[in-house]
């Protein structure tokens, strides 16, 4: 085993590379949804392809963000300079807001390894604004990138730029998002190579590898205290015309190894709610990394001890060119709360019951004034109770952590004005430890404009544990400006006019164990 | 001249630093947590004496949520921005994420129906009717103190002012955000408001029992500067940092004597190690988190890390060696204290030879060489795993030191670092090689830094105004011109409220680019100075680019007045303890000498103790004392 302190001494090394790339990328984002909302992933790669430090931003790119590497070799050889840019869901990306740019790094005409950050952009174009649309294709969903240079040896590569600004609604913001993202990368680049030049290369190597090793090690420590078993569970997701879609797992653990077998989910859909297999295992990554130390490294070690078997053409498993919009904010919830369902059996005294279980994504903008724009945000709900305590109002749970945009930076930069933002009283599932309240949030559009909701968990609520109920399930209003109410589904698009109003009530999260006692 | 006394209330020790006509003298007390005032006034001798008093007496009220029974009033629909937060959970990885509670509790907060819109407006008016059924909730709540803070008040205060006054017509005491934090963004603003209105009554009384002792009384805060206790009283949030403030200001001062303005001080104590940056002057920032509030107010930028003597190294499930953030504390302290068992900071030095049981730790403990050695093996070969604990605890140090300094564009090398509190000087060499500087400087009196650098401090008062203009707008320049006279003017009246002149006027301005979330404190000579090229220089420093083409805007101007700087006294040596011994460090003959007998030039490896403090100076390190009785060290490898 390798030198105890030094183990230590590189995670902390290795890791500030991707925190610092985190830091610059946040404070110098320029759409609400980077800047306030920290929407975004960064990362550092070996040589290989091999994820070395990714920082704790946003859990769904954990699994992704090494698939994006592994599809980009197609690319090869390497320049000093060269940015590749891409989103296509069905070659290393996720879902088509999240625009991802990696970067070789080399030290005096060594490779070194990659720098890579992941941002979900307000808008990629497609056929409403903020490109989360109730779709039923790709292409309906927004401007496809297939990993292509946006830099070649430090040249931009104008003519893809132009083609991809002139397919989305804020082509200002998009260019001072990418830049904030290209700016992270060379921060992370410069960083990398300040470590070779104090340390050698072949260290940094050794060291790199050491990582994942020490990752590995404490992975299969934390499964080790897993009892061993099989352990199954199922959830529902809420398709067209209220058909519920299972998701199923069966988790099997055996001394310091753990499948996760998703046999028996429902078929890929004509909708934006299927997930490709690099969200599946992003859920799978998070649930896992829940498991073990605060400061274990976020690298390939984790992976190596778990096996994954997702179904092809499945709602976990997509297919080109299925619809994915919804995959990586809503079904990634489903497969996180099945996964922890699963191992709630095997794990009774740490595993809570689940938590809201929807981003309920909220978009609205227009293209058709001289001012286009374009928003996007996530609403939490609560978060389920738990063995040791309650659960949480409104606070993101699971496969995102956003912050929310302050009401006084929304009103300012959109001609909408928010009506109540506040905790739903009485949403949590009942039980010893009652589940967390869901939101409120109901904002007023002052100008026509579209706006869409894509969200689950509006007809079956978080589901309770070890008997405790159910979470109170989401609603969606739409209230005219007489006030007039209207019951909405759970996602849907609309033309807006000015006055109307939007009300979107969060799920509650569920409860956990018997209520004793009175009332 | 009149005679000054310093005091630092940390969490274990009340340092005291006296200043009387030249004569400086230095002690220390046990702090007393449950009666604060009563470890200063213990000190007190004389009413002729001027008390300067820095404390974490706020802090521990954030701390312990012991403060007034509050009430929030806000914007009707906004009732539970304190508990919604930002909506994010604290740690990704969390399965069960619970926020620690705010100081007003989710009842704790009465709706207004009002509203002012993102350009000033007013949307709903706020009634007579409206503003008696919330004059009559709030008599009816019991609170203490109210909080008021409604959307948009900083660019329209009216609907703010209107409760206040109702409120305080009926004998109610209230905070407005308006007033306390001026500044966009909802939570943030009612976080911070909440928060003053919350510590008012606390430290309001403890200032009054210090101040009817001792009228002549100053408090630090956290800006790096000293106000009057009926300022500190109104603003309690602005003490957040106050002792660590303290140090920088001492450690700049302490530097500045010795001709080197270009400093990282480096503050190491038993459970938690303060770092910053002092390029000339101390970095401000914004706003701070206390254990996960958030709160506004200006502060100078202090990295603290989890480490320090006292805490715990271990092994983990995946073989690597850990250093806090758990620690041993005061009780058990480390092993060689003679009572706990595991291995921590302090072990290690011990074990290595850099601390020694020739004399008693702060002059009072006995270390115990055996317990630390016994602890250690627990890790694996005493020595060796002793070598790796301060490597991992100076890797440690070292990301902080890249955090005030890489990070914002500042290179180490340029820096001097200046090492205090009771471990600092310890590890402040070896630390320094780690992170590329070389040369240390140790103060004469490290463990009391902080009470000098209060001791030495000017009055200090800033005020700030959101502006929210780009720099293209017409309206901007007659913006600036008349907030800078507004602010300019505000900062004269708070001089003369505490019977001082002002020496120096600083202007800085809260600059973006139009679109981002996040402002650069930009410094300007004045605010009629060429803004935007201020801030794309700054822009460029920090996040390595800077777009000359894209709009600037100002989102706020802040003025800070300054006293005028008295200047850190010369310490004299009493030389009643005059070692100098031949030992061993690590098997190589070194010598062991007390600060007060020290040679003329010392050459490590050489371990220095004095009464605060041990230094521990490694192999190709050495310097000499200079006039202003700061060790000077620097790297020389080839010597």
């Amino acid at each position: 085993m390798s030198n105890p302190a030094q183990l230590s001494i590189w995670n902390l090394l290795l890791s500030s590379i991707a925190d610092e790339m985190g830091i610059a990328l946040w404070r110098t984002g320029h759409s609400p949804n980077i800047r306030e909302r920290k929407d975004f992933s960064c990362a550092l790669f070996d040589i290989e392809g091999g994820l070395v430090a990714q920082a704790a931003h946003i859990p769904v790119h954990l699994g992704a963000m090494p698939e994006a590497i592994k599809v980009i070799s197609r690319l090869a050889p390497w320049d000093e300079g060269d940015i590749v840019i891409l989103n296509d869901p069905y070659l290393g990306g996720t879902h088509l807001p999240d625009i991802t740019l990696v970067s070789p790094v080399f030290s005096k005409g060594t490779m070194l390894g990659f720098v890579a950050n992941r941002a979900h952009h307000a808008d990629i174009g497609g056929m409403s604004a903020g490109s989360m649309p109730v779709a039923s294709e790709l292409y309906q969903e927004g401007l496809i990138i297939p990993p292509l240079r946006l830099y070649r040896k430090g040249v931009r590569n104008q003519e893809v730029l132009e083609l991809l600004l002139r397919n989305v609604r804020t082509p200002n913001e998009r260019i001072g998002d990418l830049e904030a993202q290209i700016g992270a990368l060379a921060i992370g680049a410069k960083r990398l190579q300040d470590l070779v030049t104090k340390h050698a290369i072949t260290k940094v190597d050794f060291w790199m590898s050491e990582l994942k090793n020490y990752a590995e090690r404490l992975t299969r420590s934390a499964i080790s205290e897993i009892p061993d078993g099989i352990y199954e569970a199922v959830d529902h997701m809420e398709g067209k015309e209220n058909v519920l879609l299972p998701i199923c797992v069966k988790t099997t653990v055996k001394g310091d190894t753990i499948t996760f077998d998703f046999t028996g989910t429902a078929k890929q859909q004509e909708a934006s709610i299927n997930a490709v297999a690099a969200v599946t295992r992003s859920a799978v990554l998070y649930c896992i990394r829940c498991l073990l130390p605060q400061d274990t490294p976020s690298n390939e070690g984790v992976s190596r001890p778990i096996e994954t078997i997702i179904p092809e053409e499945s709602l976990v498993n997509a297919t080109a060119q299925h619809a994915v919009s919804a995959g990586n904010v809503e079904t990634s919830q489903r497969i996180t709360d099945v996964i922890l369902r699963s191992l709630s059996i095997a794990l009774p005294d740490i595993i809570p019951a689940s938590s809201a279980g929807t981003m309920s994504n909220f978009t609205f903008g227009s293209a058709s004034g001289n001012q286009p724009f374009a928003y996007y945000e996530t609403i939490p709900g609560g978060s389920g109770g738990g063995p040791n305590s309650p659960g949480e109002n409104g606070i993101q749970t699971h496969m995102t952590n956003t912050l929310n945009t302050p009401t006084e930076a929304i009103e300012t930069e959109f001609p909408v004005r928010v009506r109540n933002f506040s905790v739903r009283s009485d949403s949590g599932g009942l039980g010893e430890q009652q589940g967390g309240n869901g939101l409120v949030r109901e904002i007023e559009f002052l100008t026509n404009m579209v706006a869409s909701i894509v969200g689950d968990r509006r007809k079956k609520g978080a589901l309770g544990l070890g008997g405790g109920s159910d979470g109170i399930p989401a609603q969606n209003t739409y209230i005219d400006p007489n006030g007039e109410e209207t019951e909405l589904e759970g996602s849907v698009q609309l033309t807006v006019q000015k006055g109307d109003r939007l009300r979107i009530e969060t799920p509650g999260g569920g409860g956990w164990g018997k209520k004793g006692g009175i009332d | 001249m009149k005679k000054t006394l310093a005091v630092d209330i940390g969490g274990t020790f009340t340092d005291f630093v006296e200043f009387n006509d030249g004569v400086v003298r230095t002690w220390k007390t046990p702090s007393t947590p449950q009666q604060p005032a009563q470890a200063v006034l213990s000190g007190l001798s004389g009413s002729s004496t001027q008390l300067v008093h820095g404390s974490t007496i706020a802090t521990n009220a954030i701390l312990e949520r012991k403060g007034a029974k509050t009430v929030l009033i806000t914007t009707a629909g906004f009732q539970d921005l304190l508990q919604i937060r930002r909506q994010e959970r604290e740690k990704c990885y969390d399965l069960t994420p619970n926020r620690r509670p705010h100081v007003i509790s989710r009842d704790g907060a009465i709706s207004v129906n009002e509203r002012i819109d993102a350009y000033g407006r007013i949307i709903t008016p706020l009634t007579e009717k409206e503003i008696s059924r919330v004059q009559k909730l709030a008599l009816q709540s019991g609170a203490e103190t109210f909080a008021i803070c409604f959307l948009f008040s900083f660019l329209n205060n009216v609907h703010e002012l209107q409760i206040a006054r109702a409120l305080r017509a009926a004998g109610l005491h209230v905070v407005v955000s308006s007033e306390v934090s001026p500044e966009y963004r909802e939570y943030e603003r009612a976080s911070t408001t909440a928060l003053n209105a919350f510590l008012q009554p606390t430290i309001r009384s403890y200032l009054d029992e210090l101040s009817e002792k001792q009228p002549d009384l100053r408090i630090m805060h956290s800006a790096g500067g000293l106000t009057s206790a009926e300022l500190a009283s109104e603003r309690p949030v602005s003490l957040v940092m106050s002792g660590p403030a303290g140090g920088v200001l001492g450690a700049l001062k302490t530097a500045q004597a010795s001709n080197l303005s270009k400093i990282i001080t480096f503050d190491m104590g038993g459970t938690s190690t303060d770092v910053a940056l002092c390029d000339g002057s101390p970095n401000f920032r914004n706003t701070a988190e206390i254990d996960g509030l958030t709160l506004q107010t200006s502060l100078i930028d202090i990295i603290t890390v989890g480490a320090g003597g006292g805490s715990l190294a271990k092994i983990d499930d995946g073989g690597a060696l850990t250093v806090g953030p758990e620690s041993a504390g005061a009780h058990p302290g480390p092993a060689c204290y003679g009572t706990g068992t595991e291995a921590t900071v302090t072990d290690a030095n011990l074990v290595l030879g850099r601390l020694r049981t020739e004399q008693l730790l702060g002059g009072k403990i006995e270390l115990n060489l055996e317990r630390s050695r016994t602890a250690l093996g627990n890790i694996g070969e005493p020595s060796s795993s002793a070598k790796s604990v301060i490597e991992v605890t100076n890797a440690t140090m070292a990301k902080a030191i890249r955090k005030v300094s890489v990070e914002r564009g500042y290179e180490p090398e340029d820096f001097s670092l200046v090492a205090f509190g009771g471990a600092g000087p310890l590890h402040a060499c070896e630390l320094a090689q780690e992170v590329g500087i070389k040369k240390v400087l140790i103060p004469s009196k490290p463990g009391v830094l902080s009470a000098i650098g209060i001791g030495t401090a000017t009055e200090v008062i800033e005020r700030s105004e959101t502006i929210l203009l780009a720099l293209s707008d017409p309206k901007i320049n007659e913006r600036l011109v008349q907030t800078s006279k507004k602010l300019e003017s505000q900062i004269q009246d708070d001089f003369s409220s505490i019977g001082k002149k002002i020496n120096l006027i600083k202007w800085s301005v809260d600059a973006r680019y139009k679109g981002q979330a996040h402002e650069l404190r930009t410094p300007i000579l004045s605010p009629s100075d060429d803004l935007a090229s201020s801030f794309h220089k700054l822009h460029e420093k920090e996040y390595g680019f800077a777009n000359h083409k894209r709009e600037v805007q100002i989102v706020a101007l802040r003025c800070r007045g300054e006293g005028k700087n008295p200047h850190i006294p010369v310490f004299e040596n009493s030389t009643n303890n005059s070692l100098n011994l031949s030992i061993e460090i690590e098997g190589t003959p070194s010598r062991l000498y007390s600060r007060d007998n020290l040679p003329k030039k010392v050459q490590g490896p050489v371990v220095i103790t004095q009464s605060d403090t041990t230094i521990f100076i490694p192999p190709g390190w050495q310097g000499r004392e200079d006039d202003s009785g700061n060790l000077i060290l620097e790297y020389k490898n080839s010597e």
